[in-house]
C-alpha cells in the first residue's frame, strides 16, 4: 500500500457512506442549480439584440430551461 | 447482420453515400478564403451547428459501444449523454460561447495566447493536434472493424473507403461541408436508430414488456434501468465517477475546450446563432440515450446470451429489421462514423494551420494561400490518419497502443479545463502558472495511468477498483493542475491588464449580432 492507496481509500470510504438516495439528491440538486441559474439570466443574454427579433421562440432561456427541466425529471425517475 | 444484407440494402447505402459526398463537394467549390474553409465564412445557422454538434459527438463506434455498454451494465451509460452533456452545453451557451465568438478566434489554443502567452497556446495546440490526428486514425480503424463485421468487406478496404469519402468532401468543403453533411448524417443516424428502437419495443410489447423481460433475468439486470449506480457496484459507471469525473470535469472540458466542438460555434453567423446551436444540441442530446442505449436493453431482453455486448445493436438490427431498412441502419452507422472522422480531421487541420503554420512559419500569408495550406494540411492529416489506422491494425490491440490513445483525452482534458476556468474567472492567473499547472496535471494523469495499468511491475495493488478509471484520472489531474496554477500564479507577476480585457465582453453580450 502506497500513500496514494491510502488517499484513494479515504475518499472511497467517504463516498460509500453516502446512501444511494442521497447520491440521487445530489444529482438532482446540481441540475436544479443550473435550472435556477438559467431562469435568472437577463433577457439580453438569451435573445437576439434587435428588439424586433425578440419573441418567445427566440428566447433561449425557455429552451434551456426545458432541456434542464427534462433532465431533472429523468434523474428523479430513473 | 453480415449475411442479412441484400442488394436493396446496399443500394440505399450507396444513395446515402453519393448524396453526402456530392453535397460536401458542391458546398466547397466556391471557397476563396481561409475563413471560408476554417469557419465557413461565419455563415452557419444554429440548427445546422446544433445537429452537427450531436453528430460529431456520436461516432459509429459509440452506437455499437453505447448499445453494448447498456447491454452489459445497463442504463447508467446514458449518463454520458445526459448529465455528461446537457448542463455543460447550456452553461457553455451562455458563458463561454459568447466570448469566444466575439473574440473572433479560430481555435481554443488561440484564446490561450490572448489570455496567457504563446507557450500555453503551443502546449495546448500540440496536445490537441496529437490527440485529434491520432484519433482520426483510431476512429478509422475502429469503424473499419465494425464495418467489416457488419458487411464482410476487408478492414483495409473499409479504412480506404471511409477515408476516401470523408477526405474528399472535407478537403473540398472545409467546416461548411462538415457541418451540412453532419445535418444529413444526424438525421439518418437518428432515423435509423429510432427504427431499431420502435420495432424492438413493439416486438417486446412496449415498455412494460421490456420491464417484464428485464425483471425475468433476475440479479443480472438488477441495476439495468437505474441511472445512478452504487459507488461499490461492479460497473465502470459508479455515481462518484459520473458526478465528479464526468459531470464536473470531462463534460465541461469537452463542450467548452474541445476544438472540434467549439469550432462549429465560431463559424456561426451571429453570436445568437452560436448560443442557440448549443441549446438546440442540448435538446437533441436528451433523445440520444433513448435511441442508442435503450436498444441495448431490448437486446439483453431478447438475446441474453450474446458472445459479446458489442454484438447487441447489430444483432438487434439484423433480427428485427426488414430488407431495405437494414440498409438504413447501416447507413446510420456509416453516417455516425463519417461525422466524427470529418470533424476531427477538419479541427486538427485548423489547429495545425492556425496555431503552428500561420503562427510560426508564415504570419503574412494571404487568404488564398491560407485556403491552399488548409486543404493541403487536411490532405496530409488524412494520409497520416490512414497510416495510423494501419499501424494500429498491424501492432494489434494487445500492445496497449489502442488503450493509451483511447485514454489520451482524459490525460489533458482536466488540466485544459483548469486553464480555461482560471483564465475566465481569475484575473490573477498568469501564463507561467497556467503552463506549469497544465504540465503538472498531465504528468499526474499519465503517472496514475502507468501506476494503475502496470501496478504489478511496481509490486503494488491497482490504484483504482474499476477497470477503466479514466474518469478518476481526469478528476485528479484537474485538481493538481488547479492547485499548481493558483500557487505559481500567486508567486509570479500578474499578466498585463489588456490580457484580461476580454472579460468585459461578458457584460456586453447584449449586443448579439455583431
Amino acid at each position: 500500500m502506497t500513500p496514494l492507496h491510502h488517499i484513494g481509500d479515504f475518499f472511497r470510504d467517504l463516498v460509500l457512506l453516502v446512501p444511494l438516495w442521497a447520491a440521487r439528491t445530489i444529482f438532482v440538486f446540481v441540475l436544479l442549480v443550473v435550472f435556477i441559474w438559467v431562469l435568472r439570466l437577463s433577457p439580453e443574454r438569451v435573445s437576439p439584440c434587435e428588439i424586433e427579433e425578440r419573441n418567445w421562440t427566440n428566447n433561449l432561456k425557455l429552451w434551456a430551461a426545458i432541456a434542464i427541466g427534462l433532465q431533472i425529471i429523468i434523474y428523479l425517475i430513473l | 447482420m453480415q449475411s442479412g444484407l441484400t442488394t436493396l440494402d446496399y443500394i440505399i447505402v450507396a444513395i446515402y453515400l453519393i448524396g453526402t459526398v456530392g453535397l460536401g463537394l458542391a458546398i466547397g467549390w466556391k471557397f476563396k478564403t481561409g475563413k471560408d474553409f476554417f469557419l465557413a465564412g461565419r455563415t452557419l445557422p444554429w440548427w445546422a451547428i446544433g445537429m452537427s454538434l450531436v453528430a460529431s459527438d456520436i461516432g459509429g463506434t459509440d452506437i455499437i459501444g453505447v448499445g453494448g455498454a447498456a447491454y452489459a451494465h445497463g442504463l447508467a451509460v446514458a449518463n454520458f449523454e445526459w448529465i455528461g452533456c446537457v448542463p455543460a452545453m447550456i452553461i457553455a451557451a451562455f458563458v463561454f460561447v459568447p466570448i469566444f465568438w466575439r473574440m473572433g478566434i479560430y481555435t481554443i489554443p488561440e484564446f490561450m495566447e490572448r489570455r496567457f502567452n504563446v507557450g500555453v497556446r503551443t502546449a495546448l495546440g500540440l496536445c490537441w493536434l496529437i490527440f485529434m490526428a491520432c484519433n482520426v486514425g483510431i476512429m478509422l480503424y475502429a469503424s473499419a472493424r465494425m464495418l467489416h463485421s457488419l458487411t464482410g468487406f476487408s478492414e483495409a478496404a473499409c479504412i480506404w473507403a471511409t477515408a476516401g469519402m470523408v477526405g474528399v468532401y472535407t478537403i473540398g468543403g472545409g467546416l461548411k461541408a462538415v457541418v451540412y453533411t453532419d445535418v444529413i448524417q444526424c438525421s439518418v443516424m437518428i432515423g435509423g436508430c429510432l427504427l431499431v428502437l420502435g420495432i424492438g419495443l413493439y416486438d417486446l410489447g412496449g415498455i412494460d414488456g421490456l420491464r417484464e423481460q428485464l425483471a425475468a433475468l433476475g440479479e443480472r439486470t438488477e441495476n439495468h434501468t437505474s441511472l445512478i449506480v452504487p459507488a461499490d457496484a461492479k460497473s465502470p459507471f459508479p455515481w462518484p465517477a459520473i458526478l465528479f469525473g464526468l459531470a464536473f470535469i470531462l463534460s465541461p472540458a469537452y463542450w467548452i475546450g474541445n476544438q472540434a466542438i467549439m469550432q462549429r460555434s465560431l463559424g456561426a453567423k451571429s453570436q445568437f446563432h452560436a448560443q442557440a446551436a448549443f441549446v438546440w444540441g442540448a435538446m437533441l442530446k436528451i433523445l440520444i440515450p433513448v435511441i442508442i442505449a435503450v436498444p441495448g436493453l431490448i437486446a439483453i431482453a431478447k438475446f441474453p446470451d450474446l458472445a459479446t455486448p458489442d454484438a447487441a445493436f447489430p444483432t438487434l438490427a439484423a433480427q428485427l429489421l426488414p430488407t431495405g431498412i437494414r440498409g438504413l441502419f447501416l447507413a446510420a452507422f456509416i453516417a455516425a462514423l463519417m461525422s466524427s472522422v470529418d470533424s476531427y480531421l477538419n479541427a486538427s487541420a485548423t489547429v495545425a494551420t492556425k496555431d503552428f503554420y500561420l503562427r510560426f512559419v508564415n504570419r503574412e500569408a494571404d487568404d488564398n494561400r491560407i485556403l491552399v495550406i488548409g486543404r493541403t494540411v487536411t490532405l496530409v492529416l488524412m494520409i497520416w490518419g490512414i497510416g495510423f489506422a494501419f499501424f494500429i491494425q498491424q501492432a494489434g490491440e494487445n500492445t496497449g497502443i489502442y488503450t493509451i490513445f483511447q485514454t489520451l483525452m482524459s490525460f489533458f482534458q482536466g488540466p485544459a479545463l483548469a486553464m480555461i476556468l482560471t483564465g475566465f474567472f481569475w484575473k490573477r492567473a498568469n501564463g507561467i502558472g497556467a503552463l506549469s499547472g497544465f504540465i503538472c496535471g498531465i504528468i499526474c494523469a499519465v503517472g496514475l495511468f502507468i501506476l494503475h495499468n502496470w501496478h504489478q511491475s511496481f509490486g503494488i495493488e491497482p490504484l483504482f477498483r474499476i477497470e477503466e478509471p479514466f474518469l478518476y484520472f481526469s478528476i485528479w489531474s484537474f485538481v493538481v493542475a488547479l492547485i499548481v496554477i493558483i500557487v505559481v500564479s500567486r508567486l509570479t507577476p500578474p499578466e498585463p491588464a489588456e490580457k484580461t480585457a476580454f472579460l468585459k465582453l461578458n457584460v456586453e453580450v447584449s449586443s448579439n449580432n455583431v
